[in-house]
């Protein structure tokens, strides 16, 4: 692998992310915000809380989905940024090394500690993430432990991240190369788990 | 006194960090996702209140952690510094075309709910910026030391469904 991991995350993380003088935040094809991460924690939690359990999982998807969409548009601009032109390009050898280099620019923003630990081209990536903001969840529950694996943000980019490298040409209407992957989680923090492991396939269409 | 961000990045948790909170870079298309989520949610559970609400609780939290650390009881001061945040957290830009402690009206020209939802879909029926409104709300209760849930805050006006402006009207 030709990723220097470490030399990504520090050199990303020094990164200037700021509002422009009508209070928005345009990088990467997108506009950027930079919330208090339990906003989008509470708000999850307080959702899933609040609907039958025999809704949950519904629900549950949709986070995923919107996590998915954010990950597809927000990833692709970000490995077409000028960032990533500087810093991570010249590094990146292949379609692999792209998606290591997506882990490391992931970790520099914050989202949580992710690295790949298995990879089979165009059909299976694990990812291990330590200490990913989704997983303080569990503060807000009972005895310090969600009763689910709840890091659908993570599930949602790991998805959108192999849409991007295996799943055809970028669509900016997500209608033809997005959703061509799915990603479950199989090991969480937030549960009681040391780590959380996050296992990405091909979506099974049937 | 100006807002003064204190932004680091803690290198051990890969962690960013503006003044001691722990915020997280997202983009549009995952905040509209959340909105339409919450609208579409309307059937089974309500979804903008809770969203409304965890966005005044949250950014409440924000707003009086950073008057105390940095003792400012100055009413005005409080309310300026609140509007200079909104756009530090990327969420736009406040006006406050008439606002007082009873309440009043608030302008956003530039919004990033609405001009992400603009930019990802287009105009829509009904307003959306629930949590610029639940910032508000926010803003108001940490600036006038009062309790959240105290203010109700309503869009009376969207870009999003054709306004030049969005305008939110604030009620005690």
């Amino acid at each position: 692998m030709a990723i220097d991991r470490n030399k990504v995350i520090e050199q990303m993380s020094k990164v200037s992310v700021e509002a422009n003088s009508d209070g928005l935040i345009p990088a990467f094809n997108v506009l950027v915000n930079s919330f208090p991460a339990e906003f989008w924690n509470e708000f999850t939690r307080r959702m899933v809380d609040a609907v039958n359990e025999d809704i949950v999982d519904a629900v549950e998807e949709l986070f995923v989905n919107a996590a998915h969409e954010c990950g597809y548009h927000t990833g692709y601009g970000i490995i077409t940024s000028k960032e990533w032109d500087a810093i991570v390009k010249p590094m990146v050898e292949n379609t692999e090394d792209i998606l290591h280099g997506a882990y490391a620019v992931f970790t520099a923003w914050g989202w949580g500690k992710a690295e790949i630990v298995e990879l089979k081209p165009n059909e299976r990536m694990v990812v291990k993430v330590d200490d990913y903001y989704e997983s303080d969840i569990k503060d807000s529950c009972a005895g310090k432990k969600a009763p689910r694996m709840m890091a659908y943000m993570i599930r949602g980019v790991s998805g959108a991240f192999m849409d991007l490298a295996y799943g055809g040409d970028y669509d900016p209407t997500g209608e033809s190369a997005m959703y061509t992957f799915e990603c479950n989680q199989t090991k969480g923090i937030e549960t009681g788990d040391s780590y959380g492991e996050f296992v990405v396939e091909k979506r099974n269409e049937s | 006194m100006s807002l003064v961000l204190d932004k680091h990045f803690d290198n051990d948790r890969c962690r960013n960090y503006v003044n001691d909170i722990l915020t997280v870079l997202h983009c549009h298309h995952y905040a509209t996702l959340f909105t339409q989520l919450a609208i579409d949610a309307r059937d089974i559970v309500n979804g903008t209140k809770i969203l409304y609400e965890t966005s005044e609780d949250i950014f409440s939290k924000a707003l009086t952690d950073y008057f105390n650390k940095n003792n400012i009881s100055d009413k005005n001061e409080r309310l300026k510094l609140a509007q200079e945040m909104f756009s530090a957290f990327g969420l736009g830009k406040i006006e406050m075309a008439s606002l007082d402690e009873n309440g009043g009206l608030v302008e956003m020209p530039v919004a990033h709910i609405d001009d992400g939802w603009l930019q990802k879909w287009g105009k829509f029926n009904s307003p959306v910026n629930y949590i610029g409104a639940g910032y508000i709300a926010a803003m108001l209760s940490a600036s006038f030391d009062k309790p959240v849930r105290t203010y109700t805050v309503e869009e009376q006006e969207s870009k999003v469904t054709g306004a030049a402006k969005t305008v939110l009207k604030v009620s005690v």
